[in-house]
């Protein structure tokens, strides 16, 4: 899967492996730390290589992908859409990748306001001019894609970088933003 | 210089919001930087204030602190987790009792225990107009006219041929099958006479 060239996502959730007999004794949790450290080198030296557009574009695919496959394996999506939020809510908490709150809902028009509090990606980081959470902003549009079978946007509006405690993301049927 | 500075800054710790202080006429770069800095916490004091003021009549929409006002954060978290409690909340009204609130503290425990209250008595409910429903059946079961045999008194079972033996049912039998009631049989006084008469 990461040796040959190819022009096609291949991820699949299986490929994770069998984190139980892979790590008997370390368990299945690691450090915030360890996730940001990944993360944030990798953009570092994609941003280096590529230039901070194609980085953008490359990490928001990633997140799409990873929401996708998330949706798919870790959610019912049975489930009518404000018991699905409910659901999404309860395993990203369990999951610690975030706490999720739902701000307002328009299902007509399929636009979504959410918030992330202590969110994975960004909680802690010092101030600055940018919103930092473009994977957590193609999550959320995999996850809405797997559950609907429409494509979609998401946008951070608010990040705890610009001062806001919380990260706010503006979801949107992909159609709306063109 | 001084004075005015400490005047504005007088007026934000009596709650109001000074007019800024116009630093195109000072010369003295240090004053100038020290009078942008107080301006810049007024605005942000002033776009806190008009925030707040809505938020604590529960006006929720169409408010907003503008990104970089690290002065407003926590507000804008508090406003964030009250959108998220409206929503929760219209959720419980339509019948969602799996909602809960998490990491609020006493409101959290508060609002759970409300809704598992709220789960309880719905069910609760639920099961006394099952059980009334039920009575009410029987009952249902008993009304209108019965058609009885004047010698025997037997009861001819509804909607069959009153010419056939078979559809004429002892009283007991009927009325144990349309009610729960159970039947125990004995003699009265004046039967016990009758049919018994050897017996005092």
């Amino acid at each position: 899967m990461f040796k040959e060239n190819r022009d096609y996502n291949k991820f699949l959730w299986e490929d994770l492996g069998d984190l139980e007999a892979g790590r008997p004794n370390l368990g299945l949790n690691v450090p915030v730390l360890v996730y940001r450290l990944l993360q944030f080198t990798l953009r570092d030296v994609m941003i280096t290589e590529l230039g901070i557009n194609k980085t953008n574009d490359i990490i928001i695919k990633a997140g799409r992908l990873a929401g996708r496959q998330f949706c798919e394996n870790m959610l019912n999506r049975e489930l009518d859409f404000n018991e699905f939020l409910s659901q999404l809510q309860s395993v990203l908490r369990e999951q610690t990748i975030g706490i999720l709150r739902v701000e307002q809902v328009d299902f007509e028009n399929m636009r979504f306001t959410l918030t992330v509090a202590e969110d994975i990606d960004c909680s802690g980081l010092p101030p600055s001019d940018e919103v930092v959470c473009q994977y957590d902003e193609g999550f959320i549009a995999g996850v809405m894609e797997a559950y609907t079978g429409k494509t979609f946007h998401a946008k951070e509006i608010d990040c705890w970088t610009s001062g806001d405690r919380v990260c706010r993301f503006d979801v949107r049927l992909q159609k709306d933003t063109e | 210089m001084i004075e005015q500075i400490a005047e504005k800054i007088a007026i934000l710790l009596r709650g109001k919001i000074p007019e800024k202080i116009d630093t195109g006429k000072i010369t003295d770069e240090h004053e100038r930087y020290f009078a942008n800095t107080l301006n810049h916490l007024i605005s942000f004091t002033e776009e806190v204030h008009e925030f707040l003021i809505p938020l604590s009549k529960g006006e929720l929409t169409k408010i907003k602190i503008l990104p970089q006002n690290f002065f407003g954060s926590p507000f804008k978290e508090l406003h964030s987790r009250l959108l998220h409690l409206t929503w929760q909340a219209k959720q419980v009204a339509n019948g969602d009792f799996s909602q809960r609130v998490d990491f609020m503290g006493d409101f959290s425990e508060a609002f759970n225990a409300m809704i598992v209250s709220l789960d309880n008595n719905e069910k609760l409910l639920k099961r006394k107009i099952d059980e009334l429903e039920k009575a009410l059946s029987h009952i249902n079961n008993l009304e209108g006219i019965l058609p009885i045999c004047s010698n025997c008194k037997k009861i001819r079972s509804e909607e069959t041929d009153p010419k056939k033996q078979a559809c004429w049912v002892p009283i007991e039998s009927y009325i144990s099958e349309k009610t729960e009631a159970q039947f125990s049989h004995g003699i009265c006084p004046e039967c016990l006479k009758k049919l018994y008469p050897e017996f005092k």
